[in-house]
């Protein structure tokens, strides 16, 4: 074992700066499958962030919950009495046990298994079976309630959690890039979550799921069966030449296709009329199949100048993919270094007709989740890489992510958005690793606040 | 729903006589068996030559949920599901299966199609709503092994060309899905 593998095994901060080479963009292969990182991860990453939750319309009763994840801590949401959005951990403070059983239903309260200690939607501890017998009227009820997430706050009714007080606002921790990215899906009006959750677990590293997100390079070799079967028009999708990027505070990024300059400025003067006409006709013409529609004013005002026209992949910082022209969302979710979950959630305005509904969710389906037509091909990739890093030599041997590094400028406009506009490239997954060492190494929010890489501007 | 087991045969099922119904039951294991066959000899084509031009294939998400919340075990239709096809779907599947380049299945998936407790729930004049009980095992490459149990209703209809499939509803006995991916059909 070498020095710096050593480090790296140690945790230590320096090491761990030198997990990855942004001047040549090349990735120690080992933080796919070590131990050690893995659980620095979790505490450094994952208890750190704001984590996606659900979604409003998942749990609109008094009692709703769903259950999700941060980290590897298992979380309730629900809606407590109050109506106010609750994230409890799911674990009863006597000895650990789950309260919630099930993924998702209705409660009036919580009542643990185990012992039967009974806990109020908001986490307070109602009930401790032998109080005066057994416990002689010596316990203070008042201080064993359920642990609660440090906030919890919506984006237009996208709920996320923080397991750390000190993180900062939703809003500052999504930034300029983290809002237009989550824009792309909140700004279609009234949404709600389709019923089903789709959930699959792969045999791989999360970061590497997380990466392909950005990946616009392997569509056309990976799935080149889903488009010799006509499911979509690969070449169109993927718009090799029309890429553009945004890179965010803190991780966030965009990167994909973007609509031309010439094209959007022909949009901006179009009313919400002249583009939902301009969108049924669309769908005409397609003979069925989805295309991508255009985005209404409020969507534009949201998204900003530059990022109205990003219809790529943004990813919210660690694990949050919005996915399929803003009508899905999936996360990442982390279950040892090598075992992931995917879990899909698709999201449509309530206003849809019932057609447009149930093409929207045949497509879906037939795209993404372990069936899906593009998805099938995705998980053995991931899988096969992520085994690979664990030989001694295999592991040794970085990956390489320098496609288009030192070629691409930064454009600045006066809004203050910043975006790169290119081919495709590997801007997203360098900025996701560079983003993974910065927090990685940092002690605290603090740490992370004051020494974090700065938003690129120039070359890059 | 996905669990209201059927304790007894119901509908035109019931008048039939015991020799007739006898004739029956094995007329449609015996194309439920030859059906699966060739899903795992993967022949596909022949496959869809025994699907109906309307047939529906629909696997919901099932979800872990407690007693009181069970009617909301499985999606609805309409709702997300793992698979939800019409023809078109199913020969879109087959197509991307056929095209060379389908990472997924080359090297080809190892499954076998296990087919039990085959039971004719009802009976018109040209259809038989049939439920069975599944067990699809799969092996992938070295290491991956999935095996699906579960439970199918199945409406077979009678055509001029001989039995065939007019719908099938998948009902998974897993609700978080242990596998990389679903690249067989059902």
């Amino acid at each position: 074992m070498d020095a710096r593998e050593e480090g790296v095994r140690a945790c230590n901060k320096e090491a761990i700066k030198s997990c990855f080479d942004s001047e040549k963009g090349l990735l120690d292969r080992r933080i796919f499958v070590d131990q050690d990182l893995y659980d620095l991860e979790m505490k450094n990453i994952f208890a750190r962030a704001w984590n996606f939750m659900c979604h409003e319309s998942q749990i609109p009763e008094i009692g709703d919950y769903f259950i999700n994840y941060i980290g590897e801590d298992q979380v309730i949401i629900v809606r407590d009495k109050s109506g106010e959005v609750q994230v409890l951990l799911n674990s009863c403070r006597h000895r650990g046990n789950a309260l919630c059983r099930a993924e998702q239903g209705n409660a009036k309260s919580f009542v643990c298994s185990y012992h039967g200690w009974h806990f109020a939607l908001d986490g307070e501890l109602i009930g401790v079976p032998g109080m005066s017998p057994f416990y002689r009227k010596d316990f203070d009820k008042s201080q064993w309630g359920l642990v609660k997430a440090a906030q919890v706050d919506n984006f237009h009714g996208f709920y996320f959690a923080t397991l750390d007080p000190d993180a900062p606002s939703l809003p500052d921790y999504l930034g300029d890039v983290g809002r237009t990215g989550l824009a792309m899906i909140a700004s279609r009006g009234d949404v709600e979550v389709v019923d089903g959750i789709q959930k699959n677990t792969i045999d791989c590293n999360w970061k590497i799921a997380v990466d392909n997100l950005f990946d616009w390079y392997h569509v056309a070799y990976s799935h080149a069966s889903a488009g010799e079967a006509g499911v979509l028009d690969l070449a169109a999708v993927t718009q090799a030449n029309d890429q553009m990027v945004m890179l965010g505070e803190y991780g966030h990024a965009i990167s994909g296709p973007a609509i031309k300059q010439e094209m959007q400025d022909e949009i901006v003067g179009m009313s919400d009329d002249e583009r939902k006409q301009w969108n049924k006709e669309e769908a005409a013409r397609s003979n069925g199949r989805v295309t991508r529609a255009l985005r209404m004013k409020a969507a534009e005002e949201m998204m900003g100048p530059a990022g109205a026209r990003s219809i790529g992949h943004p990813n919210i910082f660690p694990n949050l993919w919005i996915a399929t022209g803003g009508s899905q969302l999936c996360l990442r979710l982390p279950r040892g270094p090598q075992m992931t979950e995917l879990w899909w959630f698709t999201v449509l305005p309530k206003d849809q007709t019932p057609e447009e509904r149930r093409m929207t969710v045949r497509f879906n389906s037939h795209l993404f989740g372990p069936a899906g037509l593009l998805e099938q091909d995705d998980g053995e990739n991931w899988s096969q890489s992520t085994r690979a890093a664990r030989g001694v030599v295999g592991g040794s041997y970085p990956h390489n992510l320098s496609m288009a590094l030192g070629h691409d400028e930064v454009k600045e406009d006066p809004s203050g958005q910043k975006w790169i506009e290119t081919r495709i490239n590997e801007h997203g997954q360098r900025w996701t690793y560079q983003a993974w060492m910065d927090w990685m190494a940092a002690d605290s929010w603090a740490d992370l606040k004051a020494n974090h890489t700065p938003v690129p501007t120039g070359r890059v | 729903m996905g669990l209201a087991a059927e304790k007894t045969a119901a509908g035109g099922v019931a008048a039939l006589s015991l020799d007739e119904r006898m004739t029956l039951q094995f007329e449609i294991e015996q194309f439920l068996y030859g059906e699966a066959a060739l899903l795992d000899a993967r022949q596909y084509r022949e496959w869809l030559d025994l699907l109906t031009d309307d047939i529906l294939y629909w696997m919901p998400i099932r979800r872990t949920v407690t007693l009181a919340d069970i009617d909301r075990e499985f999606t609805r239709r309409g709702a997300m599901a793992y698979f939800d096809d019409d023809r078109e779907g199913l020969e879109t599947r087959v197509r991307k299966m056929e095209s060379g380049s389908s990472w997924s299945e080359d090297p080809p998936s190892r499954t076998r199609h296990m087919i039990t407790n085959v039971r004719v729930l009802d009976a018109s004049d040209d259809e038989y709503t049939v439920e069975v009980f599944f067990h699809l095992y799969r092996s992938r490459l070295d290491t991956e092994v999935s095996s699906w149990v579960g439970r199918r209703v199945d409406v077979v209809r009678r055509t001029g060309e001989g039995l065939k499939l007019a719908k099938r509803d998948i009902y998974l006995d897993q609700t978080l899905i242990r596998a990389t991916n679903m690249s067989t059909l059902f």
